[in-house]
Formats: structure tokens, C-alpha cells, sequence
């Protein structure tokens, strides 16, 4: 967009300025209109117009904003947006006003094209909160730290520089994520995850801690920090008592766009309401009210002053909208079965791409808000309502078979949810198209050649699901086992499984984490649905609202979701044995050594001989000795 | 400011002989500068709990007490490495998530919003521990998990977790030992990596950890003697483990009581620790150290010094700190060579580093055979010698 209205006035500059392919072309209208400015003030007039619309897009922008939406558990959730954007890097040199000077540097030093860095703790519940939303897709990440980067450089420096890489974020972020360094940990997916020309590198850290630590730097990349504006609610222990949190941090570069970098934080939070005895979800029973200050323990007082725009969205889910339809009444925010606390400063209705209408959104603006005045917006519910969700068409879910510590299999399991049927009928002859994409470590040997697939109960053979299969087998203690496979199932199909057969292998002693017994992890798999797009369309949207957030739920996605992560017990060796070992064996040796050192060394007859000897002289010695006290005694009396 | 703008005015028009002079006395001030101790002029902390799982809760709540004790005193965030090894404030067990007390009275929560932590979980390793102390990392580190400390640096380590005779365990599975600790002290201060440095242990035996220290300028203290144990202080019933330790929250009660600018000496801190209340004797060994402990404020260690050096001109570079071209007038020398001398550090550092990178020939080819790929051999040839060794001798024998 910011190129397209960019295009126009820069053409019209080139027709007069002869150095117009510079790269500084905007700066020159103010030498061009004093050249014409005898002839022609109309052309000065067009020219400082120009310059004015093109000099915009080329600040440095900030925005902030939060969409808060109940949930049908009960629960509800909280997803915080904050964008900053750099103009291309050539213009304003290495200065930058809102900018995070840490990211830009980032960005120029390692050359990335793209990248995003998830600290997620808790597991996205896809069957209650969703799996075919925007909110689904792009925001529910696997638990741990997930980073994966796209580099615009030459194929032969890519991992030496995605090391480095780790190590930077590490040193940003407060986290281990310079254990991604090792090729044993990271991996080179090709269209699994992302369709990429082997630029992209991928690693996950399943058991990563995320914490008030892992925020704190996260937060500093923002220009008002958590002192003002929609991050001010950040309240550390509200957010980490919740069912689910993720933050993340995406960036894309690229040299017409300049660096954009969009931060989120998505949050499951249970309200804090007054009666516990709405805890247990029931039919029939009111939906708790919750409002800013329940969920957060904080108001919003004002905008962070620079930013360009601060907005608080609350969005009532396709099943709500559907609920109140029915009933005959209109949505406003004061309505039959709800009402929000505040009168919305403008609505919004959205638009699944196969739905006509799917959700409606609330607006409010910050920045009519302060401190004296702050905004607490919450919903009340007055009448009971049940809905439920849009699922992805498939449930994907994974564990583990087999007993023992030398073999196992790992299943993929996909439960239908029937959604094809409501969207397109159901042609009886249709598939359904499904990415996988898994990474295992090394020591659990998988062998891809024991894939077996069974639907609805009866097994297939490979070549009827499976369409395309990229398999980069591990290495010991170098390569992680990589399965990028694209299957095709029919559309009647209720339940998919598909079985994968692998070893247990031997850590050395060195290896094995302190806290070994516990298990090991694999990273969960994605599985993708690519004729599924989770993209929102808000028809009545003015398109110069400018807000980032909504831009994000528009832009086209396919719908995905993360499996579980699975924990592999592994035969861990009992680590004092060694010493042990080493003790008793030393044991051994001495006394061997000892006793045959004593055998070598020691002449029995030459013994008694100095025994002897030593006698004698002890004997003379003696009688010396008593001769001469006789003769003292004597000469005393 | 004054004399800022004196110098280039001054230097303006002299005669050839008097820069002559000027450059000589510059040159001799900096030699004798060299040779006379630094200056304290920075101060470090590198804060360590070495033991993981919940039950060890403990141990953090020390090490946090202590990294707010010391931020609150004035050092700041990025001269103080933290070392945890387990995550205690969002683990699923506590029921304060992203909080940690080291008090069942709940009044401070030592994990506010501003900690950051440098190195945690399996991170906290021996490795790592010994190569902070000694600077030695890969070259991807970044600067914040790094000690850049120097000749004028103090600096404070705190180590607390499980420990026995002359050792100390890191996450349950390796052990620092008394020589490895002297030995990394040793680097350190061959490396000009400190001016002094003030070791502080909690745990069982911490005296023992002290015995193999040679390195002057080197104070320890511990909270227990040989064969002692040390005790946590209490129990919190909602959290449902001990919070905190009896040396660290003795040390945290003396220091309640000051602020940044306060003179108390490093005596009363060490005589503050009474053996009944401890519940084990309070050892500190201070034969390396040379000051008398009366006249040492703790916030030589435990604070920040900030001195602010005026120059008078702007930062130019490593280069000008062999630049005699700069015009000085004869009374700026004295200020100027610390400026000059401040200036050549992280040269030398860089030097060092440099230095580091390139082993002799016999450590080279010693390293390559410590290389984990290489061990399995070496293992292997020793066991061979071994078998040879034992058939010769029972051939002998009989």
C-alpha cells in the first residue's frame, strides 16, 4: 500500500529532476519548486503536496493494540499487538527515534529476511478456543521457544551465521536459545513449514522456562516500555497465573519495505470473578463477567503518546453473533444477552472467507482515555449463552506406543470435525490436503520406511495418502531427523492414524541433562491444511484505520495447529556407577600391585640375616653399655 | 569544563620545544602509571545458585536476595551475571506465578519486574561458571553473558547450592572443586581481570572451598567451617519449602540497613554473623587480602563506584591512547594519564583475547587430545598400556 501511493509522485519528480533514480529523491522538491517558482506556483503547490504524502509512509511508526474476546470455556482471552516499523535502512542511516536500535542491528548484521522468536508456555486448546481463526493460525505456537529465519544470504554462510544468530537472542531474550546452535538441534525444512529456497533454518526448544525474564527484554523493545499505553497492563503475576501464554516477536525485512516488527502477546486468562462457584463450565449457567481491571489487576489510562494509533477491540466470537441473530435482536453493545461496560467508538464486522459473517468487533480508542478518566472495558452477561468455536477440519493429535526403553512408535492421530460438510456439502469423492511437518532429535532413531497409515480403521497403503514425502534422515550426534510429508485424505474419512517405528539410542554420559530421568522431548509437529485459509475480510473496514492487528487477520493464512510435545523416556545409565567403578577397581589394582611388589621385592633369607646381624649389634651394644655403667656405678661408692 | 576548553587553546601556538617536552612527560607519566596498581574504578557480581529442583527453592530466593541487595546498591544490571539453574518463578509448583520470596511474610518479591537473568537452567554448568570467571568463551557470546572486568575492577561471587568437603554441586551432577575454583581465581588474576574480589559461599563445608586460593587481593567468606552443616532459616507453609538460608539472610539483615552511601566497613559485616543464630561458624579467610578489613566499606563490593574521568576532547578510540600528537599542557598530565590509561584497557583486552586465541604449539596438540572426539582414544590407549603393564608383571611374577 505505502508503495503504491508512494509510486505516483515520485514519477512525476522524475520528469524535472534528471538525478530522480537517486535514492533521496523525496528531499528534492524543495531545490526543485524554487527552479519553477517564476514560471508556474501551481506546480510548487503539487510538489509540496507530493513531498508531504510521500515523506509519511517514510517515518518511523509505532502502534499498540489489544483485542480481548470471550472464550466458550469460560475463559477469555487477551492478545496485545504492538508494531514498529523502520523505513528502508539507506534513508535515515542508523538513527532511529521508535525503532528498537538491538532489532535493527540484528537485521542488518545476520541479513534477515524474516524471523520469529515464540516463548510460550501451556498448550493452545484447539477443540474450545479455536482451531480455524487468525488467532489460531498465527498465534497459537508450540510450547517453549519455537524461532525459525529466513536469511538473505549465500546457502554456505546460512548456519554458521543462524549460530551467531542464537547466541545474539540468547543474550536479548534472557533465554538458552544458543542451545538451537548445535546441528543437532535445528534443521533445513523445505515446504513442510515454509516454502523457502533452503534459506530457512528452524529449532525448537520444547522444555524452555519462560518468564518475567524472558518479557522484561521484550518489552524494553517498545518505546514506552510498560510504563504507558495498552503494555502499562501488563501486570507479570496475572499473566503468568494464566492457562496459556505466548509472546512473540516476528520481524520481516526487505529493502522496499524497510523493517517491520510486529510484537504479540497472546493470553488465556480465567477471569477473576467474585462467585468461584462458576468455575465448572455448565449449561445453563451464566458466562463469568470480566472486565480490564478483573483480568489484568490494572486500567488503561491513556495511550503511549507515541504511538500512531491505540486501540482495545473486543470481539464476540461467529457463535455469539449467531446466538444473538437468532434472537431477533441487533448487535449493540447493549444487547439481550451482554453488555459491554463502555459505548464502542466505532464496529466492525468481519468476515471468514467461507462464512458471510463470522464475528463482530468493538472499537474503542485510547487515546480518548487518561488517567483521571481510565478505560475499563468488560462485558456482563445477563442471559446464558453455549457456542462453540470454528475447528480446523481435522483434530491432530500425537503420542507415544510401545513399552520399554529399546523401541517405540509414534502416532499421528486425525479425528474429523466435519467442518467440510458445513462449508461445501459433501461431495462424496473429495480430499482433503494435510502437511506434516516434524523434527525428531537423534537418539530417538526413527525408521521412516515403517510408516504405516490406517483410516477409519483399515490400513492403506502409502501410496494412496501420501502424495510427496521429504525425509532428511538423523545422524548420530550430528542431524535431527526431519519428515516433511504431504497427505491427502478423503473427506469422509472420521479418524486418520499414521504409525511411525523407531529405536532408543545411547546418550554418551556427558549428554544426558542433569535431570535425565525425567525424559526426553520432541518438539511438536505442525500440521497444516493449505486449501484452508483462516483469513478475515472486514468489508466495511475503512482501509486507512491503519490497524496492523487487523491487517495480520487479513492477510492469507493456512490453517495449522501444533501437536503435543512428546516426552521419550530414554534408558538413563546410574551415574554414580562410574565411581563406584573406578573405586573398587583401584581397590583391586592396589592390593594386586601391592602383594606382587611384595612378592618381587622380598628375599626372605636375606632378611633373617640383617635380623641377625642387628642382634649381634644390638648385643655388643648392650654389653657396652652395662659395662660401662657397672664402671660408673663403682666409681660413685 | 574549564579545563576541557584550556588544552586545545593553549596548545594552539607553542613552540616546538615545549610539545617536545609535553610529550615526554606525557610518555613518562603513562610508563610510571602502567606500573603502579589501577585504580578501583568498576565494580562486578557474579551471582550463582547452582541447584535445581523445587526443593532447593531456596538456593534462587538466596540469589535473588542478593541481585536486588546489589542492584539496590548500584550496580548495575549489565555488570551483574546471574547465574539460576532452574526456573522457580514460573515453575507449575508455586502458586505465586512470577513471583519468588525469601520471606514467609510475602512483603518483597524478589522476582520483580525488572530481572534479567544471564545464563539459566542447563546452562548453569561448571563450564560455563569457570569460563565467565576467565573470559574464555566462544566468540558468538554475547557481551551481556560476559564479565568484562579488568585491573580496576572489584568483584563479588556469590555461590550458593549444595556443597561438601572442598567442592560444591552444579545441578546435581558435577562438582566445582577448591582447585578448580583457585585455579580459575589464579587466570583471573594473571588476566588482569580484577583488583579484588570478594567470594561469598553458602552451603555445607563453604570454608573448605577456600583452601586452595593463592591469589592476592582474594577475600573469602563462607558459612560454615569443615564439617559443619549450614541450615535454612524458615519454612514457608504456602509455598512449602525453606525460602531462605541462614548465612544469606543474616547478610541480608545487615545490609537492610544501609543505602548506597553508607560507610559501613566489611568488618562489621563479617563480625554481624553470630554462630548461635547461624546454627555454624561464619568463616572468612583474609591472609591474600592486604587492607585492613575495618577501613574497607562493603560497598566497595557490594555497590558501584561511578567516577566519572573528565577528558578534553571526545572519545576518539582505542588509537589515541598512543596518539602523543594530542596537545596536552604540562599540569593536565596528571589527569590525563588515567584518561590514557583508561583508554589502553580494552586494548589490552583485545590483545589478551588475541593472545588467547593462539596457544603454544604443546597446549594445542594437549587440547586437541582433551577434545571430546579424541578422549575416547586416549581413554582407549591408556587402558592398552594398562593390559600391557599387567601382562609383563605377572610374567615376571611367576
Amino acid at each position: 500500500m505505502a508503495a503504491h501511493s508512494r509510486g505516483h509522485p515520485a514519477m512525476r519528480e522524475r520528469e524535472f529532476s534528471p538525478a530522480g533514480t537517486s535514492p533521496y529523491w523525496w528531499i528534492r522538491p524543495c531545490a526543485g519548486p524554487i527552479l519553477f517558482l517564476s514560471l508556474l506556483f501551481l506546480f510548487l503547490f503539487l510538489f509540496t503536496a507530493a513531498a508531504a504524502s510521500a515523506a509519511a509512509p517514510e517515518e518511523e511508526k509505532f502502534t499498540e493494540e489489544l483485542l480481548l474476546r470471550p472464550l466458550p470455556d469460560r475463559k477469555a482471552l487477551a492478545h496485545f499487538h504492538f508494531r514498529s516499523s523502520a523505513p528502508p535502512a539507506a534513508s535515515v542511516g542508523r538513527h532511529h527515534h521508535l525503532f528498537p536500535k538491538a532489532i535493527s542491528q540484528l537485521v542488518k548484521k545476520y541479513h534477515i529476511s524474516e524471523l520469529e522468536l515464540s516463548f510460550t508456555q501451556g498448550r493452545w486448546n484447539y477443540e474450545q478456543w479455536g482451531g480455524f481463526d487468525p488467532m489460531s493460525t498465527n498465534n497459537a505456537k508450540p510450547p517453549g521457544v519455537e524461532l525459525w529465519a529466513v536469511f538473505d544470504l549465500p546457502l554456505s554462510e546460512i548456519d554458521a551465521t543462524w549460530k551467531n544468530l542464537t547466541h545474539t537472542l540468547s543474550g536479548l531474550f534472557c533465554a538458552s536459545i544458543n542451545f538451537l546452535e548445535s546441528s543437532t538441534a535445528f534443521s533445513a525444512p523445505r515446504w513442510g513449514f515454509k516454502l523457502n529456497e533452503g534459506n530457512l533454518r528452524y529449532g525448537a526448544l520444547p522444555r524452555e522456562a519462560v518468564c518475567t525474564e524472558n518479557l522484561t527484554p521484550w518489552l524494553k523493545l517498545l518505546p514506552c516500555r510498560d510504563k504507558a499505553g495498552i503494555a502499562s497492563l501488563l501486570y507479570r503475576p496475572s499473566i503468568y497465573k494464566g492457562y496459556y501464554h505466548s509472546q512473540k516477536l516476528k520481524l520481516r525485512s526487505s529493502q522496499s519495505l524497510g523493517i517491520i516488527l510486529d510484537q504479540t502477546l497472546t493470553v488465556v486468562l480465567q477471569p477473576n470473578t467474585v462467585s468461584g462457584e462458576q468455575l465448572h463450565s455448565n449449561h445453563g449457567q451464566l458466562q463469568p463477567n470480566w472486565s480490564m481491571r478483573h483480568l489484568f489487576n490494572r486500567k488503561l489510562s491513556g495511550k503511549c503518546l507515541v504511538s500512531k494509533s491505540s486501540r482495545v477491540f473486543i470481539e464476540v466470537d461467529k457463535g455469539i453473533v449467531d446466538n444473538v441473530n437468532k434472537s431477533g435482536s441487533d448487535l449493540s453493545w447493549s444487547n439481550e444477552f451482554f453488555v459491554l461496560s463502555n459505548s464502542p467508538d466505532k464496529l466492525i464486522k468481519g468476515q471468514n472467507h467461507v462464512e458471510i459473517q463470522s464475528s463482530f468487533l468493538y472499537v474503542y480508542d485510547a487515546s480518548n482515555y487518561t488517567e483521571e478518566k481510565p478505560l475499563d472495558v468488560g462485558i456482563t452477561w445477563k442471559l446464558p449463552l453455549v457456542w462453540t468455536c470454528t475447528p480446523s477440519p481435522f483434530h491432530a493429535s500425537r503420542f507415544l506406543m510401545g513399552s520399554g526403553n529399546e523401541r517405540g512408535s509414534i502416532a499421528l492421530s486425525f479425528m474429523s470435525t466435519n467442518l467440510h460438510k458445513q462449508i461445501s456439502g459433501s461431495p462424496t469423492d473429495c480430499s482433503i490436503k494435510a502437511v506434516i511437518f516434524q523434527v525428531v532429535p537423534w537418539y530417538v532413531k526413527v525408521y521412516y520406511h515403517s510408516l504405516e497409515i490406517f483410516i477409519d480403521g483399515s490400513r492403506k497403503t502409502v501410496s494412496e495418502v501420501v502424495d510427496k514425502i521429504h525425509v532428511i534422515p538423523s545422524e548420530d550426534k550430528l542431524l535431527p531427523g526431519t519428515l516433511e510429508m504431504l497427505l491427502r485424505f478423503p473427506c469422509s474419512m472420521q479418524s486418520g492414524t499414521l504409525t511411525l517405528d523407531f529405536d532408543k539410542g545411547f546418550l554418551h554420559i556427558d549428554e544426558y541433562p542433569p535431570d535425565a530421568n525425567q525424559g526426553f522431548d520432541i518438539p511438536s509437529a505442525l500440521v497444516s491444511f493449505p486449501e484452508f485459509s483462516s483469513a478475515r475480510s472486514y468489508p466495511e473496514i475503512d482501509p486507512v484505520l491503519g490497524s496492523p492487528l487487523l491487517e495480520n487477520f487479513q492477510e492469507d493464512s493456512v490453517v495449522k495447529s501444533y501437536t503435543e510435545v512428546l516426552l521419550v523416556p530414554l534408558t538413563t545409565p546410574d551415574f554414580s556407577m562410574p565411581y563406584n567403578v573406578i573405586t573398587f577397581t583401584c581397590t583391586v589394582l592396589a592390593l594386586y600391585f601391592g602383594s606382587l611388589l611384595n612378592a618381587l621385592r622380598r628375599r626372605i633369607g636375606e632378611e633373617e640375616r640383617e635380623l641377625k646381624k642387628t642382634v649381634v649389634i644390638l648385643k655388643k651394644w648392650q654389653l657396652l653399655a652395662s659395662i660401662l655403667y657397672r664402671k660408673f656405678v663403682d666409681e660413685l661408692f | 569544563m574549564a579545563f576541557g576548553r584550556r588544552s586545545p587553546r593553549s596548545s594552539r601556538h607553542p613552540p616546538a620545544l615545549a610539545i617536545v617536552t609535553a610529550l615526554l612527560l606525557a610518555f613518562l607519566f603513562s610508563a610510571a602509571a602502567s606500573s603502579t596498581d589501577a585504580m578501583h574504578n568498576n565494580n562486578w557480581a557474579v551471582l550463582v545458585c547452582t541447584s535445581r529442583f523445587w526443593f532447593n527453592y531456596r538456593h534462587m530466593a538466596n540469589t535473588l536476595s542478593l541481585y536486588r541487595t546489589v542492584k539496590r546498591l548500584g550496580i548495575p544490571d549489565e555488570r551483574i551475571i546471574l547465574m539460576l539453574a532452574d526456573d522457580m518463578a514460573c515453575n507449575p509448583r508455586n502458586s505465586y506465578p512470577a513471583q519468588v520470596f525469601n520471606n514467609e511474610n510475602h512483603q518483597l518479591n524478589l522476582y520483580g519486574d525488572n530481572v534479567e537473568v544471564d545464563y539459566r537452567g542447563y546452562e548453569v554448568t561448571v563450564e560455563n561458571f569457570l569460563r565467565v570467571l576467565t573470559g574464555r568463551h566462544e566468540s558468538a557470546v554475547p557481551r551481556s553473558k560476559r564479565v568484562l572486568s579488568d585491573e580496576g575492577s572489584h568483584i563479588l561471587l556469590y555461590m550458593t547450592g549444595h556443597g561438601g568437603d572442598e567442592f560444591l554441586k552444579f545441578q546435581d551432577s558435577e562438582e566445582l572443586q577448591s582447585h578448580d575454583l583457585a585455579d580459575a581465581v589464579k587466570q583471573m588474576k594473571e588476566k588482569h581481570r580484577f583488583k579484588e574480589l570478594l567470594i561469598m559461599v553458602d552451603t555445607c563445608q563453604a570454608a573448605t572451598l577456600f583452601s586452595q586460593l593463592q591469589s592476592p587481593g582474594v577475600l573469602a567468606i563462607g558459612s560454615s567451617m569443615k564439617g559443619e552443616n549450614s541450615y535454612s532459616h524458615h519454612l514457608d507453609s504456602d509455598i512449602g519449602v525453606s525460602v531462605v538460608d541462614r548465612f544469606t539472610y543474616y547478610t541480608l539483615a545487615f545490609f537492610e540497613k544501609l543505602n548506597m552511601y553508607s560507610n559501613a566497613s566489611l568488618n562489621s559485616l563479617f563480625t554481624s554473623y553470630n554462630p548461635s543464630m547461624l546454627m555454624s561458624t561464619a568463616y572468612y579467610r583474609m591472609d591474600l587480602y592486604e587492607r585492613p578489613l575495618n577501613e574497607v566499606p562493603v560497598t566497595n563490593f557490594f555497590g558501584s563506584v561511578m567516577k566519572t574521568l573528565h577528558t578534553d576532547s571526545a572519545y576518539t578510540g582505542f588509537l589515541a591512547a598512543h596518539d602523543y600528537a594530542t596537545p596536552l599542557s604540562v599540569g593536565d598530565n596528571l589527569d590525563d594519564h588515567f584518561m590514557l590509561k583508561d583508554r589502553s584497557t580494552p586494548r589490552r583486552s583485545n590483545i589478551e583475547k588475541e593472545a588467547q586465541l593462539t596457544p603454544h604449539g604443546w597446549t594445542e596438540v594437549l587440547l586437541e587430545q582433551l577434545e571430546g572426539k579424541n578422549t575416547d582414544t586416549v581413554v582407549m590407549y591408556g587402558l592398552g598400556g594398562m593390559g600391557i603393564l599387567l601382562a609383563l608383571s605377572t610374567w615376571l611374577s611367576m
